[in-house]
């Protein structure tokens, strides 16, 4: 008893943020809930960052219904790799990713032969439901198949590793690099088992980081340390995230990227409830640095100044990155 | 923020003062008890009167009723005559009631109703009090009277006061095979000539003596008004059974009337007579207190949930303890961090408990998930939609209910009949729902998520079947506020959950 209340103090006074509090004092507090299906529908999500002209990764095609099914073929004709996604499907559940042809058969990137009929009932099986929240029908999503940069090959076992940056009200608060391993049967979501890797804001170079709660300096399937390396286009993938908040309203976000060898920084979906694993992998609390936000927001709004994005990444950059800089906001 | 902050501490402030102060009102004001008294006993007592009337001639009926001084409490009585006057007058510290008519022609036949209960303890009513002497009962000069006198001679002899003389004239005039009583009875051998005659002993003594009528409170037997002796010794009556010279009146005994008189008399009629059906009911302290209170808290009482028809009463209490199951799944969820399937399917589960018991209830539950999830995943294999999917989940635990009722009757073990009830939808959904877990977030999250479920939902369970638990939210529906006013507090708690204290720990490691 007297142990817990000790850790309790030393969370708080680390600023470590609870689920009780991310969701009473920011989910609840700055997200609308009549902006959430923009982000829970990946189409809507998509539909808006192309109007908003920022990158996403090319739409091949939506399967609305039952019918629609047949018009698969004419969708993947002319692409060789695609994705197969629900558009409300929750933790990588429900994506289908090929990477080939074989002998008109398609294969997946383990290698597995998908049939057409393995297709369709897949494709069947995410419009009825079974992946989206709280199970309502749904709709699939065809895209481009992101093919992660060479950089990432040492540190993450198969998948698509991504990054995460949460945002708050347009400043990006803390960001992480999330890695697939085997556990997590490459998918980049933390509960599955991947790896989140804190990535320092100011400079875009990774730090230690965390797999199952625990924290962790080296990747368990490659045993290459995740520290250390550098991400390129950082203040790309900042201005990426911090611009997300226009685009979708809400103003506590996790914006999710993934870095494409051909394409560069891509947004792939939003989150508006981001897990707090991030703090784990940043060895660092977000209360405190959501405060310092909502400070400057207050006193930003005293002056009457409504910030650009880059201004935002220039506040948060300088506040919370490692490395100091001279700060032109501050 | 900060103005909701406030309208959020004012909301609470005023649920909690008002569930409070309401409950308050309810204990201290209207004396409502906190706990659940045992079920008091209500007695209905007929007594019926049937004669055939003299043509043309008046009639009157009188008929000795109880007088209710001795420790019960009259909560409705009736007097079921077609066409007589009725009047309830006081004679000698009995009731007398009189039915009264011009004219009746044939077999008429008439009702007095009584429907009481035993006083509740402390407000026993001052009983009447009795003259402590009396002249002797002078008998002419005669053989009686030698009788008599020879007695009492060794009455007093075996006496030391006035209730051992009683006990003793009693017992002595049992005695049938002794000369003298042979002859005081002169051949008539009934209780009330028996009685008759220790009065005129005791007269000798100068000890006052008075019969008193009981009627014996036990349902469904035929009886007729049971002859007492009581005498007062100047500070209580003193009761004497007039066959043996027992001391003391049994508790089931209620004096109908006291003194020489009949039980009826009848003008202008023949053929009279009395028969008594008594029946009991068990019922609900606090109803009783809300039947025999007759003041302006009755208003009160008839807007609480005791103002519904018995079989909704029964419905609401079980509808009233889910507030507080919802309260055990939000503590456990907010403020320890336990993981269960869905918000609210731990407290369905809890309800299901009812009906099945804990035991029989998590058996179940584990069983008929494991062989559900089994099925589930072949079925899987089938490449099936959802709706057709859950259709045959849901047939599945319909056959395993019936099949484990089957069984478990066959065995001769009772509780598995209770299954039927058991809501098999929400098994379905369960399964469904554990079977996606499973799969998407692997079988250890799934296999924690269930044994979370199992334990809210018996934690849920356990608290909502408190018996003094279910009377108190029952009888004190504000404590509901109070409740509220605590839930509305969670829903702007910001502190760590108990588990999440243990999934940062890392966090504070040093390296």
């Amino acid at each position: 008893m007297f142990g817990l209340i000790k850790t309790w103090k030393a969370l708080s006074a680390r600023g470590i943020m609870g689920i009780n509090r991310r969701n009473a004092d920011y989910v609840l507090k700055y997200n609308k809930r009549s902006l959430y299906p923009v982000v829970d529908d990946k189409i809507l999500t998509k539909q808006r960052a192309i109007e908003a002209g920022i990158n996403v990764p090319d739409l091949y095609g939506i399967i609305s219904t039952e019918h629609d099914i047949g018009k698969i073929d004419t969708i993947i004709e002319q692409h060789q790799d695609f994705v197969v996604k629900p558009a409300q499907g929750a933790g990588g559940d429900g994506i289908l990713v090929i990477a080939d042809r074989f002998e008109g058969r398609l294969k997946t990137v383990s290698g597995k032969i998908v049939s057409r009929s393995d297709m369709e009932y897949h494709i069947s099986s995410i419009l009825s439901g079974l992946y989206s929240l709280g199970g309502h029908r749904d709709r699939v999503l065809i895209e481009y198949r992101v093919i992660p940069d060479e950089l990432f090959r040492n540190i993450s076992y198969e998948g698509v590793p991504d990054i995460r940056i949460i945002v708050l009200m347009g400043y990006p608060v803390m960001a992480m690099l999330r890695l697939p391993t085997r556990q997590s049967g490459g998918k980049a979501n933390l509960h599955q088992g991947a790896i989140g890797v804190g990535v320092d804001l100011a400079t875009g170079l990774t730090l230690r980081g965390t797999w199952l709660n625990a924290k962790i300096e080296k990747h368990p399937d490659t045993a290459h340390p995740v520290d250390g390396v550098q991400l390129p286009d950082w203040d790309g993938f900042m201005r990426l995230a911090a611009s997300c908040y226009e685009l979708s309203g809400l103003g506590y976000i996790g914006v999710d990227m993934v870095l494409d060898k051909d394409k560069g920084p891509l947004i792939l979906e939003l989150n508006a409830r981001p897990g707090l694993n991030i703090q784990i992998a940043n060895d660092s609390g977000l209360t405190l640095r959501a405060q310092a936000v909502e400070a400057r927001l207050a006193e930003m709004q005293a002056q009457g100044i409504v910030e650009t994005a880059e201004e935002r990444v220039a506040f948060s950059q300088g506040l919370f990155g490692h490395v100091s800089r001279p700060t032109a906001t501050l | 923020m900060r103005s909701i902050n406030l309208h959020l501490k004012i909301l609470i402030a005023v649920l909690v003062l008002l569930g409070a102060s309401i409950t308050a009102y309810q204990i201290f004001g209207l004396g409502i008890p906190i706990t659940q008294d045992e079920t008091d006993e209500l007695w209905s007592i007929d007594a019926k009167v049937t004669f055939t009337a003299t043509p043309h001639v008046p009639v009157k009926v009188q008929l000795f009723v109880p007088p209710l001084t001795q420790g019960y409490v009259s909560l409705n009585e009736s007097f079921v005559s077609n066409n007589y006057g009725v009047n309830v007058s006081r004679v000698e510290g009995n009731r007398q009631l009189t039915w009264s008519a011009r004219r009746a022609k044939g077999d008429q036949t008439l009702y007095y109703r009584l429907v009481m209960t035993k006083r509740f303890g402390s407000d026993k009513p001052r009983e009447e009090k009795g003259a402590i002497t009396r002249d002797p009962i002078v008998l002419p000069e005669g053989p009686e009277r030698l009788a008599a006198e020879a007695l009492v001679a060794p009455i007093r002899q075996h006496s030391a006061d006035v209730e051992t003389f009683i006990s003793e004239a009693i017992r002595r005039v049992n005695n049938v095979n002794d000369d003298n009583v042979k002859l005081l009875l002169n051949g008539d051998t009934s209780t009330s000539k028996r009685a008759q005659i220790v009065d005129l002993l005791v007269s000798l003594a100068r000890v006052p003596l008075e019969k008193v009528h009981t009627l014996r409170l036990a349902a469904h037997i035929q009886q007729n008004p049971e002859l007492w002796l009581r005498s007062y010794n100047g500070k209580d009556w003193i009761y004497f059974n007039p066959e043996t010279g027992e001391r003391g009146l049994p508790s089931d005994r209620m004096i109908w009337w006291s003194g020489d008189g009949q039980l009826l008399t009848l003008d202008g009629g023949r053929k009279a007579n009395v028969t008594f059906t008594l029946d009991s009911s068990q019922m609900n302290a606090i109803r009783l207190a809300q039947l025999t209170n007759s003041s302006v808290e009755t208003a009160f009482m008839d807007y609480s949930l005791y103002g519904l028809p018995l079989q909704t009463q029964q419905t609401y209490q079980t509808m009233i303890m889910i507030p507080l199951g919802v309260l055990v799944i939000l503590v456990l969820r907010n403020l320890i961090g336990l993981q269960t399937l869905g918000t609210f399917t731990p407290v369905l589960i809890a309800l299901a408990f009812r009906e099945t018991g804990l035991q029989w209830g998590i058996g179940l539950f584990t069983v008929i998930t494991a062989m559900g999830l089994s099925l589930r995943s072949y079925l899987e294999h089938l490449r099936l939609q959802m709706l057709p999917r859950l259709s045959v989940v849901l047939t599945f635990v319909v056959v395993m209910i019936a099949a484990i009722s089957l069984f478990s009757h066959k065995l001769g073990l009772e509780s598995g009949l209770s299954v039927a009830l058991f809501p098999m939808v929400i098994l379905t959904m369960t399964i469904e729902r554990l079977s996606i877990t499973w799969e998407e977030r692997g079988a250890n999250h799934a296999l924690k998520v269930a044994i979370g479920t199992l334990f809210a939902g018996s934690l849920a369970y356990l608290l909502m079947k408190i018996p003094q638990l279910v009377y108190f939210v029952f009888t004190f529906p504000a404590v509901l506020l109070i409740l509220v006013g605590f839930m509305l507090a969670m829903g702007r708690y910001r502190g760590y959950r108990l588990t999440e204290l243990v999934r940062f720990k890392a966090l504070l490691k040093e390296d």
